[in-house]
C-alpha cells in the first residue's frame, strides 16, 4: 500500500523534466519582459533618464517609487531570470550542448549586469544556489561586474558554429555567431563601465576582445526580442491598449527640436488636438499634468508603442558609441570622432533615417564631436540613441554625468535625481542580516546613493 | 422473580411523550427503547431498577418495587450535570467522563439565530472561538479555535458531519470576489447540536486534520420529532442595512488643488480625470459637471450619495421538514430554500437543500442510517471587492467626488453602447459594474452516510460507515466590453470539482468489570480519499460585445487545469475506563500512512491520554452549595500531513510564445524528505456548579505546541525561488478559556434569569522557522509595503510596515520640506491577533417568553486600514476637513517658488500681491537637528503626506471592540392554544443581529471584517460595509 501511496503523489500537473529549448524560450521572454516592462522602465528608468513623462498617477515621476515595482524587478530577474539560465546551463552540460550553456551564461550576464546597474551590490556568487545559500550574500558592485567579465569571456569561447543547434531561440534564432558577438559586446560594455574605476581591467577586456578577432555586431544587426501579436505583446503595447498614463518628456523632445533632429517624429507622436509635438515636464503634481490635456501632449512613438514592436537589449549603434569612448579613453587605438560619427549614422539606420540625413546632421555644431568634451558629445548623443533602452540610458547618464538633467518638478528627492533602485523591503525581512552589510558598505538603502561605478 | 413493566417516558417540563427514550435495567444489559408514543414494556426482576435515558434529559433511576406500571416524566438537562455530549468519532459521553473542555450548541440557539453562514452563530458564545464575519451580508467568514496552531497551513477546525469530514474550503480566494466558505452549505435547521472541540486533546482521534479543533455537527433525525403529524415548517425573513460606512466630508468636491471643472471625465476639462476630493467647495458655485453637457451647474454636497447606493438586503429562508419514528424506521425529509439579497445592487444567492435522514431496524440487532444532502447554491452576482477597476464599487466611493450624485448614474449605458460615469480615467459607472460585469456561481453538492451497526452481543457492536462529500463548483466572470481599462471585455469560466470520500470500520465493546468499572474500547480504521479538479478558461479579450462564451475570444484563450488527489489510511483506538462513575480515564491512539509525505516518512503514530475526576462524588461533597466539582486534565498529539505534490520540484507551463511552448522553473522549491508535523497539547480545568446549579464554572488551561510545521517560506528571490518548503517551523499556544454561567432569578412562577458569561486569552509564540535560523519572519499576506508576518519570537499575525521615523526622543522626524519623515527600517506596527475575546449571553425566560442578548468583545489586536489611508490621500473623509479652510484651523500662507511662506493672520496680504491660502497645516514634529517644524504645507500636501501607501504607521488601528451582537425575543404559544388548533408547537421569535458598537477605535470601517479565510488577517482594504440584520422566525410543528 505503501507504493501505492507513493504513485498517488506523483503530480499529473507539470513535468519534472524540462527540455532546454523551452527553458530558453521562456528565459527570454520572461526577463524581456522585465526589462522592457512596468516596474524597470515604464515607472523606472524612463522617467529617471526623462525619455517619459506621467501625466497620470505622477508619483512615480516624482521619484516616489512603488513598492510593488521594485519588488517586482527584482523577483523576476532573480526567480525568473537567474534561475531559469542557471538551469538552462546545467541542462547544457548534462547535455553535452555548451551552446545551451553558452546562451544560459550570455543571457545570465546581461541579467545580472541590469540588477548591478540598478541595485549596486547584489547577491551574485551565492545567488541561485537555495540548497547552499538560503540567504546568499551581497557581492560588492566590482566583484559582480568582474565577474561576469571572467563569465562571459568563458561563455564566448566555448561557443561553436558548427554543431550543438540550439532551438526555442526567440532571440537570435539559433545563430551562435550573433551569441558570440553579443557577448563580446557585453563585455565591452561592462569594460567601459567600469573604466573610472579600474581603467587596466577595462583595457585588458577590450584588448582581449580585439586579440579574439573583434568578433562583434556587424552593421544592421540589433540584439533584440521582436513581440509577437496579443498576449505576446510588447510590454509598452500592452500598457497602451488600456492606459493612457505616459507622454514623452519634455527635455528630450526640448533638445531633439533645438538639434532639429529628424529623430524627433519618429520618438514622439502628434497630439490629436494639436499639430505639434509637445512633452510633458517631469515631476508635475497629478493636478497640474493633468491639466496640461490628455489630448494635447505627446505619447512616445508608434515605434516604441506597437503590440509587436521590438525590445532591444544591445544595438549596433551603442557598440559604436562603446568604440568611439573606447577610443577617445584610450582603451584601443581607434579614432573617437569617426567611430561618433559612425555611431550617430547607425542610430539614424536604426530608425530607416538615411546617411546622407545623419551627415547633415553631424555637421551642426551642437552635434559634431568634440573631443575636449568627450562626455557630453558622447553622453547627449547616446542617449538620443539609446531612447526607448531606460536601463541602459539610466547607468550611461550615471556614469557620463552628460546630458545634464535637472531634477524631476517636484520631485522627493529635494532637488535630487535617483541614481539607483532601493532595494526592495522584502529583502530586509527575508535577508536581513546580508542586506543590512551590503547598505553598510556600500551607503543607505536610498535612491540618491550613487554606486561603485559612478565615480563622477 | 421476572415481571413486565410498562409505562409512558414524558418531559416534565412540557409533558411532551419522548419517543426514542431509553429504558435499561440497571446492572444488567437488558434495554429496549420507548416507541413513537412514549410507550416502553421491559421485562425485569421485581426488585430491579430502571434506568431511563435520553438526549437532553437527566437520567432518571426508579426502582421497580413490583409495579407494572412506571410512567416517568424525564428533567431537562439543564442542569448540565448529566449532561450528554457527542465527541470524537460520533460518540455520546456523559460529559462528565471526559478530561478535555467541549462545549455544545443547541439546535435552537443555531436555527433561531438565523445567520446564514453557520460559522457566524458560533461568534461570541463559545469560549476560545474566534470568528471573523465577512464583508456585506454574503460571502466568507473565519473561524478559529484557540489561536493560530499551524504557522502556514489551515488554522480552521475540521467540520464533521454526523461523522463524516466535510469541506470548508474557500475556493476561489484572490479573484476579487469573497465566495462564501463551503460550510455555510449546511442548512441551520437541519442541525440538532453542534459540538465544539477545541484543540487536539479533544481531538486526537480524527488525526491529521483536527489539531485546529473539531467541529461536530449532528443532524437531526426521525426520533428528534415529538408527536403529531411529525411536520415542522420554519420561516424567517430577515432584513438587512450598512452598519457602517466611511463617515465622509460634504464640504469640498471632486477636483484637486480646489479645481475642477468638468468635460469628458478623463483629464480634457480641470482635474476631470481626478478621483479625489480636493476641489472647489460645494457652495452652490456653478460648475460644469458630469450630467449638465457642459453648462456650468451648482456645485451642491450630496451628503447621501454613497449611502443611498446600497440597498436593503435580505434573505428569506423556508423550511418543511418531516419526520418520524416507528419500531422499525425512523425517517425525517426536510426541504430549505434560502434566498438572500446582498446590500450591493443585483447580488444574491439562491440555496436549495433537500435533506433525508433515515434509520432501519433491519433485524433486532442489525441497524441501517442513511443520510443524504443535496444542495444547490447559485447566485448571479457576488460582490466584488479588492479594489479591481472592473468590479469594485467601494473603490470608487472612497476616490470620489464627494459632490457626485449617485442616483443619476442609475441609467448606466449611453445609446452608443458605452457608460455614462462621473470619471472616465479609472472607473466605470458603478451600477455598470453590478450589472455588466457579473459573476456567478453554481455549486451542486452532495454530502452523505450510510451506516451498517450490528450488535454482535450484547457488550460487542459492529460498525461500517460510508461517506461522502463530492460537489462541483463552476463561476462566470463577465466582464463587458467599454469597462475601464479593459475596452474588449473578457469572460472566464473556473470550475471546480472536490471530492472526499471516507470509508470507516469500527467494533465497540462495552463491558462491565466486576461492580466498579466501566470499559468501553474502540478500534476501527479508516480510509480516505480526496480528489481536487480545476479547470480555468479565459477569453481574454471578447470579438464581439455581449456574447460570453468562450468560444467568442479575440485572443487565444488562457486556459489552466489543475488535479490532485490524495489518500489517507488510518488505524485507530480507543479506550474509556470507568471508576463507580466518578473517576475516568480515556486513551486514544492513531496511526496514519498519507499519501503526501515520502514514502520512509508517510506512517506517523499519535496517542492521547485524558482523564477526569468527579470530585463531589468521590469525596461525597456534594451540598447544598456545592453541586458539582470535576477536576480533568489530558495530554495529546495529533500528526498532520500536508497537500499533494509537495516533494519533487516540476517545471510550470508558461503561455506559449507563438510556436514556441514555454516552460520555467518553479518559484517553490520542494522538500523530498518532508515529515509530518506534530502537534503536543496538554490541558486541564476544572468545572464546578453551586447553589443547585445556579452557578456554574468550566475553566480550562492549555497548552499547545506544534512542531515540524510544513511551511512554504517566502525566501529572498535571490535564492532563484521565492518560495521554500520548509519542516522546521514551531509555533506554541497558551491560554486560558473560563466559562461562569449563572442563574440569578429563578422564581416559582417560571421566571429565569440566565447570564452566560465566557472568556478566553491566547498567548501565541513564534518559537522557530527554520532549524539552520536564517529565517526570522515567515509572511502571512500583504498589501504593498505592509506585510503580515510570523515573526520569530513574536506573538503570531505581526504587522510589518514602514512607520514615521523618530528621534531619540521619539518624536517624529520631519523633512525640510514639512512633510514626516519615513524611515526606511520597517517595524512591527501591532499583532491581527487579539489579547482576549469574550462574550455575556443573558436570557430572560418567562412562562411563553425568552429574551435573549449577547454582547461580544475583542480586545487588543491591530488592523491596518486601507479605507482609511485612502479615504485620507483622497479628501473623501470627514478626517480631513481640520485645516482645510480659515474655518476648519487652517493657516494662511502664500507661495514663493516651491515654497510655503506663513502669514501672520487671514487678512494679511502677501508680498507683491501673490494670492493668500488659507488651507495651511504644520505637521507635528522635530526636523533632523532637533528644532520644532514650522513648514506649512497646504491641506491637501498634508494628507497626503501623512496617510499614503509608503506610510502604514498612519493607518494603523486598535481593533478592539465590543459589539452588541444579537438580541432574539422568543414566544413559544401555550399549549392549550395550539392543541386546539392541532398544533404540536409554535414559535415565533425575533432575531436582531449586529445592532452596533458599544466601543470601537478604528473609524470608518468594522474592525473585525475579513475578506478570505486564510492566516494573512489584520489588513482592510476598501471593505464592503458589514451589515445590521433583523429579522422574524417563525416556527410550527404539527
Amino acid at each position: 500500500c505503501r507504493k501505492e501511496l507513493e504513485r498517488i503523489n506523483k503530480n499529473p500537473n507539470e513535468p519534472t523534466t524540462v527540455q532546454p529549448d523551452y527553458l530558453l524560450s521562456n528565459g527570454i521572454k520572461a526577463n524581456v519582459d522585465t526589462y522592457w516592462g512596468p516596474d524597470a522602465a515604464m515607472d523606472g528608468s524612463l522617467l529617471y533618464i526623462q525619455y517619459w513623462a506621467k501625466i497620470q498617477y505622477t508619483d512615480a515621476d516624482r521619484y516616489i517609487a512603488g513598492a510593488t515595482g521594485t519588488q517586482n524587478v527584482w523577483s523576476n530577474f532573480y526567480a525568473q531570470g537567474i534561475e531559469d539560465f542557471t538551469t538552462l546551463a546545467q541542462l547544457g552540460d548534462s547535455l553535452h550542448n555548451p551552446n545551451y550553456k553558452a546562451a544560459a551564461v550570455i543571457m545570465r550576464s546581461w541579467i545580472f549586469q541590469q540588477l548591478t546597474d540598478l541595485y549596486g551590490d547584489i547577491p551574485y556568487k551565492q545567488a541561485g544556489k537555495i540548497e547552499q545559500y538560503l540567504t546568499p550574500v551581497y557581492d560588492s558592485q566590482k566583484d559582480v561586474y568582474t565577474g561576469l567579465l571572467a563569465e562571459l569571456k568563458d561563455a564566448a569561447a566555448t561557443i561553436t558554429t558548427t554543431g550543438n543547434a540550439i532551438n526555442g531561440d526567440i532571440l537570435l534564432g539559433g545563430n551562435m555567431n550573433t551569441w558570440k558577438q553579443f557577448a563580446n559586446g557585453l563585455r565591452l560594455r561592462i569594460a567601459l563601465r567600469i573604466a573610472d574605476r579600474d581603467f587596466n581591467t577595462a583595457k585588458a577586456v577590450f584588448d582581449e576582445v580585439a586579440a579574439g578577432g573583434n568578433v562583434l555586431l556587424p552593421q544592421g544587426v540589433d540584439v533584440k526580442l521582436i513581440y509577437q501579436a496579443s498576449p505576446n505583446q510588447n510590454p509598452v503595447g500592452r500598457n497602451r491598449e488600456t492606459r493612457n498614463d505616459y507622454r514623452i518628456s519634455k527635455t528630450i523632445v526640448d533638445k531633439l527640436k533645438a538639434l532639429n533632429d529628424p529623430r524627433l517624429p519618429i520618438y514622439a507622436t502628434v497630439p490629436k488636438d494639436t499639430n505639434v509635438i509637445i512633452g510633458v515636464t517631469n515631476g508635475l503634481p497629478s493636478d497640474s499634468a493633468a491639466r496640461l490635456g490628455f489630448s494635447k501632449t505627446s505619447d512616445a512613438g508608434a515605434v516604441f508603442t506597437a503590440t509587436m514592436a521590438p525590445a532591444v537589449l544591445f544595438s549596433y549603434a551603442e557598440q559604436l558609441f562603446i568604440l568611439a569612448e573606447a577610443a577617445q579613453r584610450g582603451l584601443t587605438n581607434g579614432n573617437a570622432a569617426d567611430l561618433y560619427n559612425q555611431a550617430v549614422t547607425a542610430s539614424f539606420a536604426q530608425y530607416g533615417l538615411s546617411s546622407t540625413t545623419a551627415a547633415a546632421y553631424l555637421q551642426q555644431p551642437g552635434v559634431a564631436y568634440d573631443a575636449t568634451n568627450f562626455k557630453k558629445s558622447i553622453g547627449e548623443q547616446k542617449w538620443l540613441a539609446l531612447f526607448g533602452e531606460g536601463l541602459e540610458a539610466f547607468a550611461e547618464w550615471r556614469r557620463l554625468d552628460y546630458p545634464q538633467l535637472k531634477a524631476a518638478y517636484t520631485g522627493a528627492l529635494n532637488g535630487s535625481m535617483p541614481l539607483r533602485f532601493k532595494y526592495p523591503s522584502s529583502e530586509q525581512a527575508l535577508n536581513g542580516i546580508n542586506y543590512k552589510a551590503a547598505v553598510a558598505r556600500q551607503g543607505a538603502d536610498l535612491l540618491t546613493t550613487k554606486l561603485w561605478f559612478d565615480m563622477y | 422473580q421476572e415481571i413486565r413493566v410498562s409505562g409512558v417516558v414524558t418531559s416534565r417540563s412540557d409533558a411532551q411523550r419522548i419517543p426514542g427514550a431509553v429504558i435499561r435495567v440497571k446492572g444488567s444489559a437488558r434495554g429496549t427503547q420507548a416507541d413513537a408514543d412514549g410507550k416502553y414494556t421491559i421485562s425485569a426482576n421485581a426488585t430491579d431498577s430502571l434506568q431511563i435515558s435520553y438526549i437532553g434529559f437527566q437520567t432518571a433511576v426508579i426502582s421497580i418495587n413490583n409495579s407494572h406500571v412506571i410512567n416517568i416524566a424525564l428533567e431537562n438537562t439543564d442542569s448540565k450535570l448529566q449532561e450528554v455530549v457527542v465527541t470524537a468519532l460520533g460518540i455520546s459521553r456523559e460529559k462528565k467522563s471526559i478530561g478535555y473542555a467541549v462545549q455544545e450548541l443547541k439546535s435552537k440557539d443555531i436555527a433561531e439565530a438565523r445567520e446564514t453562514n453557520l460559522v457566524n452563530a458560533l461568534s461570541g458564545k463559545i469560549a476560545g472561538v474566534q470568528v471573523t464575519n465577512s464583508q456585506g451580508n454574503l460571502g466568507s467568514s473565519r473561524i478559529v479555535i484557540r489561536g493560530e496552531t499551524s504557522i502556514a497551513g489551515n488554522n480552521q477546525p475540521l467540520f464533521i458531519l454526523d461523522g463524516i469530514p466535510v469541506d470548508n474550503s474557500q475556493l476561489g480566494i484572490g479573484t476579487g470576489r469573497d465566495f462564501a466558505n463551503a460550510i455555510s452549505d449546511v442548512n441551520p435547521d437541519d442541525i440538532a447540536s453542534i459540538s465544539v472541540l477545541k484543540g487536539p486533546n479533544a481531538a486526537a482521534l480524527y488525526g491529521s486534520r483536527a489539531s485546529s479543533g473539531v467541529i461536530l455537527i449532528k443532524t437531526k433525525t426521525g426520533k428528534d420529532t415529538k408527536g403529531g403529524l411529525g411536520v415542522t415548517v420554519n420561516s424567517n425573513a430577515t432584513f438587512e442595512r450598512v452598519l457602517i460606512l466611511p463617515d465622509f466630508q460634504n464640504v469640498y468636491g471632486q477636483g484637486a488643488g480646489g479645481q475642477f471643472s468638468y468635460k469628458d471625465g478623463k483629464g480634457g476639462g480641470l482635474n476631470d480625470g481626478t478621483d479625489e476630493s480636493w476641489g472647489p467647495k460645494m457652495d452652490g458655485r456653478l460648475i460644469p459637471q458630469f450630467f449638465s453637457n457642459g453648462e456650468a451647474v451648482p456645485f451642491v454636497p450630496h451628503p447621501n450619495n454613497v449611502k443611498d447606493f446600497y440597498v436593503t438586503g435580505y434573505t428569506l429562508n423556508n423550511g418543511l421538514a418531516v419526520g418520524g419514528s416507528t419500531d422499525k424506521i425512523d425517517y425525517r425529509f426536510s426541504y430549505n430554500n434560502t434566498k438572500q439579497a446582498g446590500i450591493l445592487p443585483n447580488t444574491g444567492i439562491t440555496r436549495n437543500t433537500f435533506t433525508a435522514s433515515n434509520t432501519f431496524r433491519i433485524a433486532p440487532k442489525l441497524t441501517l442510517s442513511t443520510y443524504a444532502n443535496y444542495i444547490r447554491t447559485s447566485a448571479d452576482n457576488l460582490p466584488g471587492v479588492d479594489g479591481r477597476r472592473g468590479n469594485s464599487v467601494t473603490l470608487q466611493f472612497i476616490w470620489f467626488g464627494r459632490q457626485v450624485d449617485v442616483s443619476r448614474l442609475k441609467d448606466y449605458k449611453n445609446p452608443d453602447g458605452t457608460d455614462y460615469n462621473w470619471n472616465h480615467s479609472y472607473y466605470s459607472n458603478p451600477y455598470w459594474i453590478q450589472n455588466e460585469n457579473t459573476v456567478g456561481q453554481l455549486r451542486n453538492r452532495f454530502f452523505g452516510n450510510a451506516r451498517l451497526s450490528y450488535e454482535i452481543n450484547n457488550w460487542l457492536t459492529a460498525n461500517l460507515r460510508i461517506g461522502t462529500d463530492y460537489y462541483q463548483d463552476r463561476r462566470k466572470y463577465k466582464v463587458a466590453y467599454y469597462t475601464n481599462g479593459t475596452p474588449f471585455g473578457s469572460y472566464t469560466e473556473d470550475a471546480y470539482t472536490v471530492g472526499e470520500t471516507n470509508g470507516e470500520f469500527t467494533l465497540n465493546a462495552k463491558k462491565k468489570l466486576g461492580s466498579d468499572f466501566d470499559l468501553d474500547v474502540l478500534a476501527g480504521g479508516n480510509i480516505r480519499t480526496n480528489q481536487f479538479e480545476q479547470n480555468y478558461q479565459q477569453a481574454p479579450k471578447l470579438a464581439v460585445k455581449d456574447v460570453y462564451t468562450l468560444n467568442n475570444s479575440r485572443d487565444p484563450l488562457i486556459s489552466t487545469s489543475y488535479f490532485s488527489k490524495q489518500k489517507v489510511y488510518s488505524t485507530f483506538g480507543s479506550a474509556q475506563l470507568g471508576y463507580r462513575n466518578y473517576a475516568f480515564v480515556n486513551v486514544t491512539a492513531r496511526n496514519d500512512w498519507s499519501s503526501t509525505l515520502p514514502v520512509e516518512n508517510n506512517a506517523y503514530f499519535y496517542p492521547s491520554v485524558n482523564g477526569s475526576l468527579v470530585l463531589s462524588e468521590a469525596l461525597h461533597l456534594q451540598s447544598k452549595v456545592l453541586t458539582l466539582l470535576k477536576i480533568r486534565g489530558g495530554w495529546a498529539q495529533v500528526g498532520k500531513d500536508t497537500d499533494p505534490y509537495q516533494l519533487i520540484n516540476t517545471y510550470p507551463f508558461n503561455q506559449p510564445f507563438g510556436p514556441n511552448p514555454l516552460l520555467t522553473v518553479s518559484d517553490k522549491f520542494l522538500k523530498k524528505d518532508l515529515r509530518p508535523e506534530i502537534t503536543t497539547s496538554t490541558e486541564a480545568g476544572v468545572e464546578a456548579a453551586f447553589l443547585n446549579n445556579r452557578i456554574r464554572l468550566d475553566l480550562t488551561y492549555y497548552h499547545s505546541n506544534s512542531r515540524n510545521q510544513i511551511l512554504l517560506a517566502d525566501v529572498s528571490p535571490t535564492t532563484g525561488y521565492l518560495k521554500k518548503l520548509m519542516n522546521a517551523g514551531e509555533i506554541s499556544n497558551k491560554g486560558v478559556e473560563a466559562m461562569l454561567g449563572l442563574t440569578p432569578v429563578s422564581t416559582r412562577s417560571g421566571f429565569r434569569w440566565d447570564l452566560n458569561i465566557n472568556y478566553a486569552r491566547n498567548v501565541s509564540e513564534v518559537v522557530e522557522l527554520d532549524k539552520e535560523g536564517f529565517l526570522n519572519n515567515y509572511v502571512l499576506g500583504s498589501t504593498g509595503n505592509m506585510q503580515v508576518l510570523a515573526s520569530k519570537g513574536k506573538r503570531y499575525g505581526a504587522l510589518y510596515g514602514t512607520g514615521f521615523q523618530r528621534d531619540a526622543q521619539n518624536r517624529i522626524i520631519v523633512n525640510a520640506d514639512g512633510t514626516p519623515a519615513i524611515d526606511p527600517n520597517k517595524k512591527i506596527l501591532g499583532y491581527y491577533t487579539p489579547n482576549w475575546t469574550g462574550g455575556i449571553y443573558n436570557t430572560f425566560s418567562f412562562k411563553g417568553f425568552s429574551l435573549g442578548f449577547l454582547i461580544d468583545t475583542k480586545q487588543g489586536g491591530s488592523i491596518y486600514s486601507g479605507t482609511n489611508y485612502t479615504g485620507n490621500y483622497t479628501g473623501v473623509l470627514a478626517t480631513t476637513l481640520p485645516g482645510r479652510d480659515e474655518e476648519h484651523g487652517g493657516l494662511p500662507y502664500y507661495r514663493s517658488g516651491q515654497q510655503n511662506i506663513q502669514l501672520p493672520s487671514h487678512t494679511a496680504a502677501a508680498p507683491n500681491g501673490a494670492e493668500v491660502h488659507h488651507d495651511g497645516i504644520i505637521f507635528d514634529g522635530y526636523t533632523a537637528d532637533g528644532k520644532k517644524n514650522t513648514v506649512v504645507l497646504g491641506a491637501e500636501d498634508y494628507y497626503k503626506a501623512v496617510y499614503n501607501s509608503s506610510l502604514n504607521e498612519s493607518s494603523v488601528y486598535d481593533a478592539s471592540f465590543i459589539k452588541l451582537r444579537e438580541i432574539k425575543l422568543g414566544y413559544t404559544l401555550p399549549k392549550s392554544l395550539t392543541s386546539r388548533w392541532k398544533l404540536q408547537a409554535v414559535n415565533i421569535a425575533l432575531v436582531a443581529r449586529n445592532l452596533g458598537y458599544l466601543q470601537k477605535h478604528v473609524p470608518n470601517i468594522d474592525p473585525e471584517t475579513a475578506f478570505n479565510t486564510g492566516n494573512g488577517q489584520g489588513l482592510e482594504t476598501l471593505q464592503i460595509p458589514t451589515t445590521r440584520s433583523i429579522g422574524i422566525n417563525l416556527n410550527v410543528s404539527f
